[in-house]
């Protein structure tokens, strides 16, 4: 592992649409970029054996879940072309129709941005230690299962 | 030996993070077996273990005040 310093890529609560503005604004300045690509997860509100998804409460085993992001930064890194990378994941209470993801990948043109951003999240969903217990209306509960 | 056990997800609504003392357990293998014979509902449900935060994919030996982690299926994003 690579002695580069390991990014906090948690937030409390719903990530919003006010930083994701200020996130792409701050790239106006890296006129190497020719494309971004961002993908955004949001709380959907499925329906249930008849109750509805009011929020997702998400936990995470928080030491590891950075490890592991990490080493994924680090190898996505190495397989594209890329000029920056950026991931915020939502922990705690984030309710239907809020932003609970948000990731974010920038190259000189539009390719690696594209597959990057795809890979990201496929990987993130897949081995970092997070849980998202989705809870109804009337408070019950179940614990999500990724698709 | 002494070992600390967390657990998350619906894990930890019936598993508290406890101190667990092990006799005659030396590896992962050997720890699930008595994990899911002290906490039955464990044995239905799908888990994977990390030592000291690493995740195990191969049979892993145990130490004295190792900490491991009990994870069901991951779910975030």
């Amino acid at each position: 592992m690579s002695e580069k310093k390991i990014k906090n890529i948690f937030v409390n609560g719903p990530i919003s649409s006010a930083f994701i503005a200020e996130s792409i604004a701050k790239h106006s300045t890296k006129t190497a970029i020719g494309g971004h690509s961002i993908f955004m997860g949001q709380v959907r509100a499925d329906e249930i054996e008849g109750k509805t998804v009011s929020a997702i409460e998400y936990t995470t085993f928080e030491d590891a879940a950075l490890e592991k992001m990490h080493e994924i930064r680090e190898e996505i890194f190495e397989k594209y072309p890329l000029n920056c990378m950026h991931v915020h994941h939502s922990l705690g209470n984030i309710k239907n129709g809020e932003i609970c993801l948000f990731v974010f990948t920038s190259s000189a043109h539009r390719k690696p941005a594209i597959d990057a951003c795809t890979e990201i999240v496929e990987r993130l969903k897949a081995e970092l230690p997070i849980w998202g217990k989705e809870i109804f209306e009337d408070n019950t509960h179940q614990w999500k299962e990724n698709k | 030996m002494e070992i600390e056990i967390i657990s998350f997800g619906k894990i930890a609504e019936f598993l508290q993070n406890q101190e667990l003392q092990l006799e005659g357990i030396v590896d992962t293998e050997q720890l699930r077996e008595h994990l899911e014979n002290k906490f039955p509902r464990l044995s239905s449900m799908k888990y994977k273990l990390a030592v000291n935060k690493k995740l195990v994919q191969v049979n892993t030996l145990i130490n004295n005040n190792d900490s491991v982690a009990i994870m069901p299926p991951f779910s975030g994003g």
